[in-house]
């Protein structure tokens, strides 16, 4: 009751009215008692409105008038301030909701805590199949997903990319998802003798494909070759289970074999393309239903690739356990390609914000210095300190939240342009990155800290009662003077010191980025163009398309200023690669995953089309056919791996046609490594295309031009076109943009910490400035003294750059101590050099120096150009 | 004499129980109570008058004075009474127990 009427008086109405009541209440025992008997009524006013508990609301209210008011008055500081703030807010912000969303939202599914990933690898569907049978007395249901790929999508406006996720019948009800519109895929939709063509669309390719019409629920959708009925469309915040992959269609597993080319994948018991997910039941622990689901395990493989052949493969079969591993947060691959950037950005944006900060609060020093008068006045006549320090750091506040609004509207740009940064090149990253309670939340936080930090020194100190004196002073604060310049100092120093650590970081990236691109990768990148085919989508089968490859690389060979030609499956720097079981001569590891090689298949002169030299034997020739012995090329890594120190020209590896038959191949040569990923030479082994009949699902033609590669290109899609005008040309790039497009990583934080580091910079040589010329205005009468008791030019300078020195060796001591300690963070990012590296710490702190004793330069020189007579007349 | 902490709200509910009075009429009542020695200051009679109605134990209602004045009355609530019966057997408690240790005057002019 008491609490319900209390609350009353926050209505401003009734507020009043009660005043009104109060006033004319006075004014009636006024005029029975007399005013002097009475005593001081707006005292007992006062002391009235007290008791109705908001006087401390009501105060605080006057603070934030007040303090908008002074701010209107001094618009450039608070412009400044806002903004330099706000930006800092907002980048970190925006790095918040990434790692937020990357590194530890759980997904938006019923009970995500009892999801567990089986196994750590992807499995066949024959796998699934076993374990879903035999689950259900740790598991409430498994389900399987392909995750999200791209294929060819066409909602009746021509085909486009899209990302289809093919998934079990069970998939939506084991994660207690239910369609926004329509309904979601169902067990009966994923019958293996019977699959029903559905498609459920997510909500992001519902809006961007059928512009969020309700009609599109029942209309057909094309999927490759295909059509599918729409049934429902996805919730918004749902964007599968892999984080950063937001599939815009799933369609039901059993569907598998008119979308994935070749045949059906899920007949194949060893087509490892499936993920494997179960919902354990309640109070059952990830462990426990590892020890249940193992045995289960074993038999599946048993039953799939029979009985172990040796005794070491046997153990190893019967020692191995399935492992499962909480996915409450998704399945993260982002998360290895991303924590690190992110954690490293997340720092720098940090230090960003904490410069911003420092420079605010060296602003409100300066501020406070101005109002010394006003404060003591207020002092002097009975204000609290509290009252006062509440009533600076209100202003604080002010400041700090308007930045913290404007931080949230900048946040959603930012953070999408940093996805983009990191993202581009490869697969785009999808990310939920709404604002959320705990963005929001982090905002709040973030602006209170902000706050607290850029105010609480300066009001604690304009508050000071030692200050007093400043009454009596109508001229400089000389007093006053020692004990500022002592502050100003720390904070030029603290700006000196995280500018040292973030422009070690923007050396450090930017010459791991410059090692990387002048790297060996192993060919000749010069002159090298790189060209996207599909002759399958033509219609080109197997044996057509290898032909047609072969044709057009004679039209290509034959237009002018073409050195070379040849032709490969992956490419170069595409991130794309094929992996096959294979066995060797003398190679007897027992590790399976050692068995497992990754190669390519290429056209003849591949590697002199490359630039690539052979260390042994010879490359790829025309008369590499179906005739020949079948022949392979191997890199130096595979024949370091698999032949050691023999040589491997002239021994056998055998490549694996099916479960249990290998073929054999010769090899024929040995190549340097060339490296798809430059950061580390992986072993590969190449065949060529002309004897391998396989399915080809694209070809990437390498073009070796004599002059710039530009000029080639118009000649070489004429030649395309004459072979067979439907062909389909994708990209056409240069070897050095592929390679730089895998670079974007290194790039993004080399630009960023140089954007941060130039800020600081910045940031540092104002403060400076400012430092030393209060310093030189303060001191005017001492130099005037010196100068006229003989001192020169020079040494007076030097009077000044001596205070830069100590401030540098300080600020830079203290900068390079800190960027050692945080140099261990990006250790793996850097490539080329270590972290901690002397040279990059030396060439921050050179660039620091000078930057340092260039700001000072101007006050210095203002010092030693000083009239001696005008100075001394000053003081 | 100054009060003691927390008495005033028991005063101001002990002066009502005889009836409705205006602010200025209530400290009146006090001081000519007390044989003038509580002189109650109207700036805190009055804070304590608001803080009373909001925990309903008062209730206030403008009137017209004996002397033809409209003024405000405040009367007892039951709540109030309530109130006031246990404030009051709090109080001969305390004064009791006071009393008992301070004894009777000692005469200290012959130490």
């Amino acid at each position: 009751m008491t609490l319900w009427k209390r609350l009353k008086y926050l209505s401003p109405s009734y507020r009043q009215a009660q005043e009104r009541e109060m006033r004319e209440e006075m004014e009636s025992l006024a005029a029975i008692a007399g005013r002097r008997e009475l005593g001081n009524l707006t005292l007992a006013a006062e002391n009235a409105r007290a008791v109705w508990g908001w006087s401390w609301l009501a105060g605080i209210w006057g603070d934030v008038r007040y303090a908008l008011r002074t701010l209107r008055r001094q618009p450039n500081f608070t412009a400044v301030a806002t903004i330099s703030l706000a930006l800092g807010i907002g980048a970190n912000a925006a790095i918040f909701g990434l790692m937020d969303a990357v590194l530890w939202r759980k997904l938006p599914v019923a009970d995500p805590d009892r999801l567990v990933m089986l196994g750590t690898d992807s499995r066949s569907y024959f796998v699934y199949s076993g374990l879903a049978a035999h689950a259900g007395e740790v598991m409430e249901s498994v389900i399987a997903t392909t995750g999200s790929s791209p294929r060819r999508l066409d909602p009746g406006a021509g085909p486009q990319q899209g990302g289809v996720e093919l998934v079990t019948g069970n998939y939506f009800t084991t994660l207690g998802v239910r369609a926004a519109l329509g309904r979601a895929i169902l067990p009966d939709d994923d019958r293996r003798s019977d699959p029903a063509p559905v498609a459920l669309l997510s909500y992001d390719y519902w809006q961007r494909a059928f512009a969020g019409d309700r009609a599109a629920v029942g209309r057909s959708l094309r999927v490759e070759k295909a059509r599918y009925t729409i049934v429902g469309v996805a919730p918004p915040g749902f964007f599968g289970l892999t984080v950063g992959e937001a599939p815009d269609v799933w369609l039901p597993m059993a569907m598998a074999g008119s979308v994935v080319p070749g045949p059906n994948p899920l007949d194949q018991r060893n087509y490892n393309s499936l993920f494997l997910l179960g919902r354990l039941r309640p109070g059952v622990s990830p462990q426990q239903a590892a020890t249940a689901l193992t045995p289960v395990d074993i038999q599946i493989e048993l039953e799939r690739n029979g009985p172990p052949a040796t005794e070491a493969a046997r153990r190893e079969l019967y020692e191995s356990r399935l492992e499962l591993t909480p996915a409450a947060r998704g399945m993260s691959f982002l998360e290895y390609r991303f924590a690190m950037p992110l954690r490293v950005v997340f720092w720098m944006v940090a230090a960003g914000l904490l410069l911003a900060c420092v420079n605010v609060m060296s602003l409100q020093f300066a501020r406070a210095d101005e109002r010394r008068r006003e404060l003591t006045v207020r002092l002097a006549i009975g204000a609290s300190r509290f009252r006062i320090v509440r009533q600076l750091l209100t202003e604080s506040l002010v400041i700090a939240l308007a930045s913290g609004a404007l931080g949230l509207a900048i946040r959603q740009p930012i953070a999408a342009g940093l996805t983009s940064l990191i993202s581009a090149g490869q697969a785009p990253v999808r990310l939920d990155l709404r604002t959320n309670l705990a963005v929001l939340l982090f905002i709040v936080g973030i602006s209170l800290g902000v706050a607290l930090l850029s105010g609480l020194v300066p009001a604690l100190r304009a508050t000071r009662r030692d200050l007093q004196p400043a009454l009596q002073q109508a001229s400089r604060a000389t007093t006053a003077a020692p004990v500022r310049r002592a502050l100003g100092r720390a904070v030029t120093a603290a700006q000196l010191a995280l500018s040292m650590v973030l422009i070690a970081a923007a050396c450090l990236f930017a010459f791991s980025l410059h090692q990387l691109r002048q790297f060996d990768s192993g060919m000749n990148r010069r002159n090298l163009l790189v060209i996207d085919l599909d002759p399958a989508d033509s219609g080109y089968q197997d044996a057509q398309a290898i032909d047609l490859n072969m044709r057009l690389r004679g039209r290509m060979l034959a237009v002018p200023g073409i050195a070379a030609v040849s032709f490969s499956q992956n490419g170069l720097f595409s991130g794309r690669n094929s992996d096959t079981r294979f066995e060797a001569d003398g190679f007897h590891n027992r590790k399976p995953r050692a068995h497992i090689g990754v190669f390519d298949m290429v056209g003849p002169g591949f590697f002199t089309a490359l630039g690539a030299r052979l260390i042994a034997g010879r490359d790829f020739n025309e008369r590499d056919d179906q005739s020949a012995p079948s022949a392979v090329i191997v890199n130096r890594e595979f024949a370091r791996r698999v032949f050691e120190d023999r040589n491997p020209v002239g021994q056998n590896l055998y490549l694996a046609e099916d479960e249990t038959h290998y073929k054999p191949y010769r090899i024929i040569g040995v190549v340097q490594n060339v490296r798809n990923d430059v950061r580390r030479a992986q072993p590969l082994f190449y065949e060529c295309q002309l004897q391998t009949r396989i399915e080809v699902m694209s070809t990437r033609f390498l073009v070796r031009t004599r002059q710039a590669p530009e000029a080639a290109i118009s000649g070489l899609r004429a030649a395309i076109r004459a072979e067979d005008a439907s062909l389909e040309i994708g990209r056409i790039d240069t070897a050095d943009a592929l390679l730089d497009s895998t670079l974007d990583t290194d790039r993004l934080m080399a630009a960023l910490a140089w954007g941060f580091g130039v800020l600081a910079i910045v940031l540092a040589a104002v403060g400076i400035y400012g430092l030393l010329s209060y310093d030189v205005t303060r001191r005017t009468g001492e130099i005037g003294i010196r100068m006229a008791l003989g001192a020169f030019q020079r040494d007076i300078m030097w009077l000044v750059l001596r205070e830069v020195a100590l401030l540098c060796a300080a600020g830079l001591t203290i900068g390079a101590v800190a960027a050692l300690a945080l140099a261990r963070l990006v250790e793996g990012m850097v490539f080329g050099l270590k972290a901690g590296d002397p040279r990059v710490e030396a060439g921050a702190a050179v660039i620091l120096a000078a930057v340092a004793v260039v700001a000072a330069w101007f006050p210095a020189r203002r010092a030693a150009r000083l009239d001696p007579m005008a100075a001394l007349r000053n003081e | 004499m100054d009060l003691l902490q927390g008495t005033l709200d028991m005063l101001v509910l002990r002066t009502l129980v005889f009836g409705p009075l205006h602010g200025y009429g209530i400290a009146k009542a006090i001081r000519s109570a007390s044989e003038e020695a509580l002189d109650i200051e109207f700036g805190s009679l009055y804070p304590a008058l608001k803080r009373l109605e909001l925990k309903g134990w008062i209730l206030s209602r403008w009137e017209i004075s004996e002397l033809n004045r409209r003024a405000k009355y405040y009367r007892l609530t039951p709540k109030g009474r309530k109130q006031l019966a246990e404030e009051h057997s709090k109080w001969a408690q305390f004064a009791g127990a006071i009393g008992r240790v301070m004894g009777p005057a000692p005469d200290g002019s012959e130490v």
